[in-house]
């Protein structure tokens, strides 16, 4: 039956493109559809599935999970509030003169705010909005203005404390605990901010090489048209958000704050200074609130219906197929990494970044990191494969999401053409970081240094020890 | 389409159903001021913490039961006004008949029975929970048996969604 289970994975990928209904739903239906025929076909007793309301309730109890209203309703704010527009205007005022300055302009908003904003959806809306009609202005190609947008917004993904950064952590940390139990290692299991410490050399290098493509492809242009000038109110703006978006990534890099924490302050920050200078009256308010109530949900739903399916995967034993398919991939730890890299790849052309955090994910990196120890690469790895997969023509979600909003879209072909230069910076990127581990390592102490792995344990010790981490479910009521 | 849009041209409609619809969309209206007091205490957390040096835990306590409230309702606002993730450009192209039917038995294969047998399976967690009034584990703070219950709640709203997208997949994603 253990093979039913990547049936059910393949039957997903097909009715979510097939059917076009939320994923959830189809999570849903896929799990009661495994569910019902593994008791049928007496895999496992009904009363297993009762562990399920547990895990549920661990999703309502879970700190971390905190952050997704928050990080939303930051969003959602970051994009009602003249903020972007000021950093924006004052970036373009402190650059030299150049074509290529509203280009790095971009990027640099994208750098700024990604890290505080929803979710890569949220940063397409803000900097579409923000960037797009200033790029046309100063007479850049709509494929380049797009290929900006679409890789600004996908920064955040690399750049502490996103969205995607949090929501990845809280799944590795669950699997490096599982592969910690079951190797008998000693690491200390990885957390949210040992991740962001490793992303960190990553991110900085991405950055660059953004900024210099940016130039690069604006640099030929002849003539500059006049630009809007910087008021004092809007310098002054910028300067105030640039100190405190540096203070929380700051905060949140030396482990001063929480991330959920630093979400907060963040928020309230901007609810405080959105209310008080008059920008959020109720009817703008109650409206944005509804909207992050919605995002939330969305994300939320998502996460049940992966921990059903999870659960039901975990019950016909795919995990344990899954597991055997890892350790057979012939070779070293760096070709067991890319193998399955490749697969989540794969699954980008079909899944979301949050559909992979949250249903491939669990899955598939358990047994990897039972075989390659060093969970802080791993996660780098696995957060540039989400990145590249949000910019993956034809349907990356940050692709599509730009040439829905930005009007009138450039032809996908040019669009296309002007990513790609991008998409090759990341993907050297995360080859170099695949044959270069210690670039994730650089705030590493001597005590967080990966162990060597042990040898894997019997088979009978295996199935004790998951035993525990599946117990018996209490008896079904009368 | 707003409910009360809806109940002025959805003359289609029995009783039942349009009050179902006003209980829905009048829980979710109301949870999603929820949002400003979780931001609240969720930033208090840390001048609690680091200068106060108490009541940070009571702050994340209170902010976890309101967190559990407000995701509980957000699953239905997310269906109510269509935000979930969907990947809808092949199906855009099926005729509206064809969509209507698809949500139809996306909700009733889909969202139904895992929200019945969340519901009811959940007994065992829930009920007691709420008879013995159960605290935080950790801190011994009261209100523990909210967050629990929050998980009816949560199936409790999503079946009354799926009834009206069941009876009337028409407005599906528009309310």
């Amino acid at each position: 039956m253990e093979w039913s289970g990547l049936g059910l994975l393949i039957l997903v990928g097909i009715g979510i493109i097939g059917t076009g209904l939320p994923a959830a739903f189809i999570l849903f239906a896929a799990a009661s559809a495994g569910a019902i025929a593994g008791i049928a076909m007496g895999t496992f007793p009904f009363s297993l599935l009762w562990a399920l309301p547990g895990r549920l309730i661990n999703l309502l109890d879970n700190d971390l999970l905190q952050a997704l209203p928050l990080y939303v309703t930051m969003g959602l704010l970051l994009d009602r509030l003249p903020i972007a527009d000021a950093l924006y205007r004052a970036c373009n005022a402190v650059l030299p003169r150049k074509a290529s300055a509203p280009l790095i302009s971009g990027v640099a908003l994208g750098a700024l705010l990604g890290p505080m904003n929803g979710s890569v959806g949220a940063s397409v809306l803000g900097l579409s909005r923000v960037i797009a009609p200033r790029l046309d202005a100063e007479r850049i190609p709509p494929p380049t203005r797009d290929a900006i947008i679409a890789v600004a917004s996908t920064l955040g993904v690399l750049v502490p404390p996103s969205l995607v950064l949090i929501l990845l952590s809280d799944a590795m940390l669950s699997a490096h605990t599982f592969a910690v139990t079951q190797t008998g290692r000693s690491d200390r299991i990885i957390n949210t901010a040992d991740i962001f410490h490793a992303a960190l050399v990553p991110a900085a290098i991405f950055l660059v090489l953004c900024v210099l493509l940016a130039w690069l492809a604006g640099h030929k242009a002849k003539s500059l048209p006049p630009r809007e000038g910087t008021t004092f109110r809007q310098g002054l703006l910028a300067g105030v958000s640039v100190s405190a978006l540096l203070f929380l990534l700051g905060g949140v890099a030396a482990g001063y704050f929480f991330a959920v924490e630093a979400a907060a302050v963040g928020t309230f920050t901007l609810l405080m200074g959105g209310l008080i200078a008059g920008h959020l009256p109720r009817k703008v308010l109650a409206p944005l609130l509804r909207d992050a109530m919605a995002i939330t949900g969305a994300l939320f739903a998502l996460l049940l219906a992966a921990t059903t399916f999870t659960l039901v995967l975990r019950l016909l034993g795919t995990d344990r197929l899954v597991n055997n398919l890892v350790t057979a991939i012939p070779g070293n730890d760096t070709l067991a990494v890319a193998a399955v890299l490749g697969v989540i790849a794969l699954c980008a052309f079909v899944l979301d970044a949050f559909e992979i955090i949250f249903v491939v994910v669990p899955i598939i990196i358990p047994p990897l990191l039972v075989r390659v120890a060093d969970a802080r690469w791993v996660s780098v790895l696995v957060l540039l494969a989400l990145q590249s997969s949000f910019l993956l023509p034809p349907f990356g979600y940050a692709l599509m999401m730009v040439r829905g909003v930005v009007k009138p879209p450039a032809p996908f072909r040019g669009f296309v053409k002007a990513l790609l230069p991008f998409l090759l910076a990341q993907w050297l990127l995360l080859t170099v970081v695949l044959f270069f581990p210690r670039l994730v390592h650089f705030a590493d102490n001597s005590a967080d240094m990966v162990r060597t792995p042990v040898n894997t344990m019997p088979d009978a010790e295996f199935d004790k020890r998951f035993m525990e981490m599946l117990p018996p479910p209490p008896p079904p009521p009368e | 389409m707003t409910p009360k849009e809806h109940d002025k041209h959805g003359s289609d409609d029995v009783w039942p159903l349009r009050l179902v619809d006003r209980i829905t969309a009048k829980a979710i209206a109301a949870i999603k001021w929820l949002a400003l007091p979780l931001v609240f205490l969720l930033f208090l957390q840390w001048p609690l913490r680091d200068a106060l040096h108490a009541y940070s835990r009571e702050a994340n306590d209170l902010g976890q039961i309101i967190f559990a409230l407000y995701v509980a309702a957000s699953v239905t606002a997310a269906t109510r006004m269509g935000a979930h993730l969907a990947a809808d450009a092949l199906a855009q192209r099926y005729s509206r008949k064809v969509r209507r039917r698809i949500r139809q038995l996306g909700t009733a294969l889909g969202v139904t029975p895992w929200a019945l047998f969340v519901a009811f399976s959940g007994k065992s967690m829930v009920w007691p929970s709420v008879q013995q009034l159960e605290a935080f584990p950790d801190t011994y703070n009261p209100g523990y048996f909210i967050l629990k219950l929050a998980l009816w709640l949560m199936t409790a709203l999503m079946l009354m969604q799926a009834v009206l997208d069941i009876a009337r997949p028409n407005d599906f994603g528009e309310r």
